[in-house]
Formats: structure tokens, C-alpha cells, sequence
């Protein structure tokens, strides 16, 4: 091996020793700043990825209406496919007027937020938002809708942030029971199943507690945690023992795969 | 210079293949493996480079992989920024040692590094978290989640050769341009 070659391999390998020694706090800048580099690539596959997603909508509801109407003109087409998209707006009114009438009520001060990106990751599961330190975002906010809790972000950047999802292993939120007196800690697991909502599940519940399906989870709202209490996480869907403690598998109250626009909990009003 | 402007496509490349990433969808067959494009493209990238501009990439494929995965809980580092660096500079080595094989004309090496390196790559990924974690975790889910990726790609390898060739074609002495026998 040439020495050049050598020089250049030590180089690289210092850089690495270098770049590992960094602190958490200067690594979480350099990838708030990598963020904000990233955000305008991100939007614009986001825009795309829309675009791309309402054509492949309105496609399907054209082929569906084809197979029921052969005898349908082109006018007829026409005014069925505005029909639709007049539909889609409506729909799109409602879950917005909905968000907002929570906002009003809410206790807390709420920012509102849209997703610009979904997880990409193999073992993560997190979502970047368009909201950052600029609008008054910091580091371990809870992250919610008007059904449920989200998340919390992590990193923060100019005009973006990361969500750590409830559904990741690492999000660990303290938790009660409806109509008991359990309390435990919520988090999700490493590995998901695919094609549903995510599973969480909430341990160190005593053993011999009384939890059914069906009861829901809030956020237990402990003093300098992260959550106000009394959000809603999920409804338990299967109770167990184990030696040491009660295990709890709780279905999240928020499908965040259908998820696009979300609220900051920024403080209380 | 040729070298120099081939590195930057392949940065470029590199870069690219992470924002596509970014938008592809878990496969829910495959027990919600994703297809991982960047160890594919490196490993082509890293076979016909030569070593100081492979090393280059390995430097910037694993540092942008690390600030893409960067997750950080409670003051803690995952996965640190370097780790992926080191990574993806024993790859590279391994791939480019086929460099010799790719000037003689035969590209097909790079399949089976491409495979072993995306799952190699998901492995290390996964066996990090579980030692920051404290406890691992087997399941179906988690082999089908390192194998998948690495498979899918070898079905890729001959696509993206196919695809770079005419472009490498139209530089005059292009690195990335092979040989005609």
C-alpha cells in the first residue's frame, strides 16, 4: 500500500475518533444545522410525494366511477371527478376546523405544526415537523393532535424539528389508567409491527391490577417531566403478568401514518 | 481531475440516494424492511474509484448517514457521528480491492458486496442500539429486516450499472467508464 494511501486512511479514521468524541449537545447542533440544509429537499419530496398521492387518489375514484357509469358522458366525468375533489376539500375543512376548535379549548398553548417528513429509518420512528427555534420550539416538547399524544421533539433546528414518536423505544412516557389507580411507564417497541398503528406498551403495572381491554392511557403528568398530564395515549388492548411486574399492550389513539398536521405543546395558557 | 469531478457525481449520487430513501416506503411484506440505496451505490462507487477518492466518500457517505440517523434521548448518543465513517471505510476497502476485476471488465462483484454491505450496515446499526439499549432483542422481524434490504439490492446492482454505463460513456475517460472487450 502506497504511504499517501496510508496518510489519507489515518486521516479519515482521525476525523471518525474526532467526530465520536463530540458531546451530545454539539453533535445535536451539528445535525440541527444539517436539518436546516436538508428542509428545502424535504418539502419538495413532501410536495411531490402529495401530488403524486392525490393524482393516484383521483385515478382510482376515476376508474371506480368508469366501472359503475359505462354509460356516463364526458361532461358527466367531468362533474363527478369535481364532485370528488369538492368532497376531499370538505373533508380536509372539517379535520382542520375540528384541529382548531381544539386549540381554543385546549388548557395549553398550542402551535400548530405539518409534517414535512416521515421516518426513513430502519430502527427509529420519528417525523420532522415545519416548526423550529424560530417559532418559539425547544428541545422535549410533547407533540400531539386533537385524538392523542404524538410525540416530543428532539432536535431543533431554524424552521424544523425532529418528533421522537411515542411508538419508538426510546420515548418513555409516565402513564395512568382510566378508572384505576395504576400507573406505569409508556413506551414503544423496538421492533413495530407492520401494517398497523404501531403497539405500545406500558410496564411496571402490579401484578395483580385490574386492567381490561379497552380502558385508555394518559399521560400521568409528573413534576419537571416532559407531559402534562391528562393527555390521551391509547386504550389497552391486552393485559399480562410477568415475574416481576403487569405488562400492558396499548393500542396508540393517533394513526401518525395518516397524521399531517399536528400541534407543539409551546406551555400552558 | 477526471477522478476529482467522478468523486463529486458520486457524492452527488450518494446524496441523492439518501433523499430517495427518504421517500421509499417500508415494504410490509417483508416484515417492514426498506430498501437501502446508499451502501448499494457507495460499494459500485467505492469498486471504481480509486483508494484516497474512495476514502473521500467514505468519509462523506458515513458522515451525512450519521447526521441522517442521528438519534439522541436523554444527552444520549445512539449511534455516534464517526461510527458509520468507520464503517464505510472497511467496505470501501473490501469493494475497491475488486478494482482491478472492474477495469478487466467484470462489474459482477459489486452484487454480492452490495448485499453483504446494506445488511452488514442495518446489522451494525441494530447491534449499537441494542448495546445502547441494554438488552437485544430476536425476532423474525428483525432478520427479515436486515436480510430484505440487502437482497433487494442485489436486484438493483445490475439496474444502476445499466444506467450508469451510457452516462459514463459520454466523459472521455470517465472512471467510472468500463473497458469494451
Amino acid at each position: 500500500m502506497k504511504k499517501i494511501n496510508i496518510a489519507l486512511l489515518l486521516a479519515v479514521l482521525a476525523l471518525a475518533v474526532y467526530f465520536s468524541a463530540q458531546s451530545a449537545s454539539d453533535t445535536q447542533s451539528l445535525q440541527a444545522k444539517f436539518l436546516s440544509f436538508l428542509a428545502p429537499f424535504l418539502r419538495t419530496g413532501t410536495a411531490v410525494q402529495e401530488q403524486l398521492g392525490s393524482m393516484g387518489k383521483g385515478l382510482k375514484t376515476l376508474d371506480e366511477v368508469e366501472a359503475d357509469n359505462r354509460r356516463l358522458n364526458e361532461v358527466n366525468r367531468e362533474l363527478l371527478t369535481t364532485n370528488n375533489l369538492l368532497r376531499e376539500i370538505e373533508a380536509e375543512n372539517n379535520r382542520l376546523r375540528l384541529a382548531l376548535e381544539y386549540r381554543a379549548r385546549s388548557v395549553f398553548r398550542l402551535l400548530p405544526a405539518r409534517v414535512i417528513a416521515r421516518d426513513a429509518s430502519t430502527w427509529w420512528n420519528t417525523i420532522k415537523i415545519n416548526r423550529g427555534f424560530e417559532d418559539g420550539i425547544e428541545t422535549d416538547q410533547p407533540v400531539l393532535t386533537e385524538v392523542g399524544l404524538i410525540g416530543k421533539t428532539t432536535t431543533v433546528a431554524k424552521n424544523e424539528c425532529l418528533v421522537v414518536l411515542i411508538t419508538d423505544e426510546t420515548c418513555r412516557v409516565a402513564a395512568k389508567i382510566e378508572g384505576s389507580k395504576e400507573q406505569g411507564i409508556v413506551s414503544g417497541m423496538r421492533i413495530q409491527e407492520t401494517g398497523t398503528n404501531g403497539t405500545l406498551q406500558m410496564n411496571f403495572l402490579s401484578k395483580n391490577a385490574t386492567i381490561e381491554p379497552g380502558q385508555k392511557v394518559y399521560t400521568a403528568g409528573i413534576s419537571n417531566g416532559v407531559f402534562p398530564s391528562g393527555i390521551l395515549i391509547g386504550t389497552v388492548r391486552e393485559f399480562r403478568t410477568r415475574p416481576l411486574d403487569g405488562q400492558a399492550l396499548v393500542d396508540p389513539a393517533v394513526d401518525i401514518s395518516q397524521t399531517s398536521d399536528v400541534f407543539v405543546v409551546v406551555g400552558a395558557k | 481531475m477526471r477522478t476529482a469531478i467522478g468523486m463529486l457525481a458520486t457524492c452527488l449520487g450518494v446524496f441523492i440516494a439518501f433523499l430517495l430513501q427518504q421517500g421509499l416506503p417500508a415494504v410490509h411484506v417483508l416484515h417492514g424492511a426498506r430498501i437501502v440505496l446508499v451502501p448499494m451505490i457507495f460499494c459500485y462507487a467505492a469498486m471504481v474509484l480509486p483508494f484516497p477518492a474512495m476514502l473521500g466518500l467514505a468519509f462523506f457517505t458515513g458522515f451525512v448517514s450519521d447526521l441522517f440517523y442521528l438519534h439522541i434521548m436523554e444527552g444520549r448518543v445512539e449511534i455516534a457521528i464517526g461510527c458509520s465513517i468507520v464503517f464505510f471505510v472497511i467496505t470501501g476497502s473490501i469493494s475497491n480491492g475488486f478494482r482491478p476485476s472492474y477495469l478487466k471488465g467484470h462489474w459482477w462483484p459489486v452484487i454480492p458486496v452490495a448485499i453483504l454491505t446494506t445488511s452488514a450496515y442495518l446489522l451494525m446499526q441494530f447491534v449499537m442500539i441494542s448495546v445502547r439499549r441494554e438488552g437485544f432483542v430476536f425476532e423474525m422481524a428483525v432478520l427479515w429486516r436486515v436480510l430484505a434490504p440487502g437482497l433487494l439490492v442485489g436486484l438493483f446492482v445490475p439496474l444502476v450499472h445499466a444506467v450508469v454505463q451510457p452516462f459514463a460513456s459520454l466523459i472521455p475517460q470517465s472512471p467510472w467508464r468500463q473497458p469494451e472487450y
